[in-house]
């Protein structure tokens, strides 16, 4: 009788609990399906890309343990022309402790084999127009759920828009087939994370001209200003009504020793955007640098007027300049 | 003997140690080199303060001990904190612990592997080859 009554309630409470628990599950998964539907393109990228494409020459190196990071790496780099080993990236990018590859480290890999990292804007259409310019695309998926995550890095390499697929190098499977569906809800949960690596010279097909900046100059920060040249040139063809990037150019040009270049850029720079008073203010300091007194005091008054986070360095220089 | 060592090693040795401190005070300022960088000036785009500036500046030790912590070989670890940028040092000295790395293991329950079995042919994950 005792235990009767004891045990009744226990087991109506279990009971209750997985029916809970089983309801829980389909809402669950009913929310997550709701979620996942095959990822629309924009007109202009069907447009814009053909119906069918696959980058042969990007070569396949199987992951072994858990090292899709170095695999992964190895992929995109040789493609890049970089000779290098999946047995020499293991030490510069796998992380022991836990057993995998973080982001960050898979970017500042990319750069000490002088190549640019560019992390891409977190769409499948920008993915695809990557694949149509040629450059194969680093991916990170969590090809398990949320709670009990399979983080896991892998290669685009192709796609068929008639049946909605992309192609992959992935885990131990060169050329692997996965529908848009299913790709986009595992890379949804990385946040749609992916990059494309590139040489020095050669832009992503869609980037911004802020992102790519940020991305040149951590490049510049490792390699130095004579690599990242060709990429800040590049970058000023690109964005040529963009101040801040002639800005850019100039400062690596200044760097390597070319000093009228730079003079140029500046100059090109605050053509672009006069209210840019970062580039008057460089401006003014590389005529300085030249001997131009005059050129220099006129750039760094058009500086000093300014206001902004620059304006007192720019009416210390000014200042500086009447004393001599 | 001794001695005579110590008159030759003497003004070997005062010359080595002059010609050593000479490069610092000799090395001229390159003119005009007291431009603006690139990062400053993105960094003042962002609207980011000194302090957070030094912040980032300071993590680069913090992330060179986790990378220890964590195994990484010792000859490799100062390649691999100066091949990062600001930012992302910042990011690994405060987050390391919570960024995914990938690996493409699940480090889960066997229970889990059910629901994921499901998901997987609901077309959520992508788990299990053979559910394709």
């Amino acid at each position: 009788m005792i235990d009767c009554l004891t045990r009744q309630p226990a087991a109506a409470a279990a009971r209750n609990a997985r029916h809970a628990g089983v309801l829980a599950l389909v809402l669950c998964l009913l929310l997550l399906t709701g979620c996942a539907t095959t990822p629309r393109l924009a007109d202009s990228t069907e447009q814009a890309l053909p119906r069918q494409l696959l980058l042969e020459e990007v070569p396949f190196h199987a992951q072994r343990d858990y090292q899709c990071g170095p695999a992964s790496l190895a992929m995109v780099l040789n493609d890049a022309g970089v000779d290098v080993e999946v047995d020499t990236l293991i030490p510069q990018v796998f992380l022991p402790g836990r057993e995998g590859s973080v982001q960050p480290e898979m970017l500042a890999t990319v750069r000490r084999h002088g190549q640019i990292p560019f992390v891409i804007e977190g769409h499948l259409d920008a993915l695809l127009l990557e694949l149509a310019a040629g450059h194969p695309v680093v991916v990170m998926q969590n090809l398990a759920l949320p709670a009990w995550p399979m983080w896991h890095y892998a290669v685009a390499i192709g796609f068929d828009l008639e049946r909605n697929e992309l192609i992959l190098h992935s885990g131990e499977e060169p050329r692997r087939i996965e529908s848009f569906r299913r790709f986009d809800a595992t890379w949804a949960r990385s946040d749609r994370w992916a990059f494309v690596a590139l040489p020095p010279g050669e832009l992503p097909a869609g980037v911004r001209p802020h992102r790519a900046m940020e991305a040149i100059s951590a490049f510049e920060g490792v390699q130095g200003a004579e690599t990242a040249l060709p990429a800040w040139e590049a970058l000023a063809e690109r964005f040529a009504d963009s101040g801040l990037v002639h800005f850019g150019l100039g400062n690596a040009r200044h760097t390597t020793g070319d000093a009228s270049g730079a003079i140029d850029a500046f100059a090109q720079a605050v053509a672009a955007e006069p209210g840019l008073a970062v580039a008057w203010l460089n401006l003014g300091l590389a005529r300085r640098g030249q001997g131009d007194a005059a050129g220099a005091r006129e750039a760094l008054e058009q500086a000093a007027a300014l206001p902004g986070h620059w304006q007192p360095h720019a009416r210390e220089a000014l200042a500086s300049l009447e004393e001599r | 003997m001794m001695k005579k060592i110590c008159r030759y090693l003497s003004p070997l040795l005062i010359t080595a140690l002059l010609l050593g401190s000479l490069p610092v005070a000799a090395a001229p300022a390159p003119a005009g080199s007291d431009l603006i960088t690139t990062q400053a000036a993105l960094n003042a785009e962002h609207g980011q303060a000194d302090r957070e500036r030094i912040h980032e500046i300071l993590a680069r030790d913090d992330v060179r001990d986790q990378l220890v912590a964590q195994g990484v070989d010792l000859a490799e670890v100062e390649a691999r904190v100066a091949a990062l940028s600001d930012a992302e040092a910042a990011q690994m000295a405060e987050q390391l612990e919570q960024l995914p790395a990938g690996a493409s293991v699940v480090g889960a329950l066997f229970a889990v592997f059910v629901i994921l079995l499901v998901t997987d042919i609901l077309g959520l994950t992508n788990v299990f080859p053979f559910t394709r």
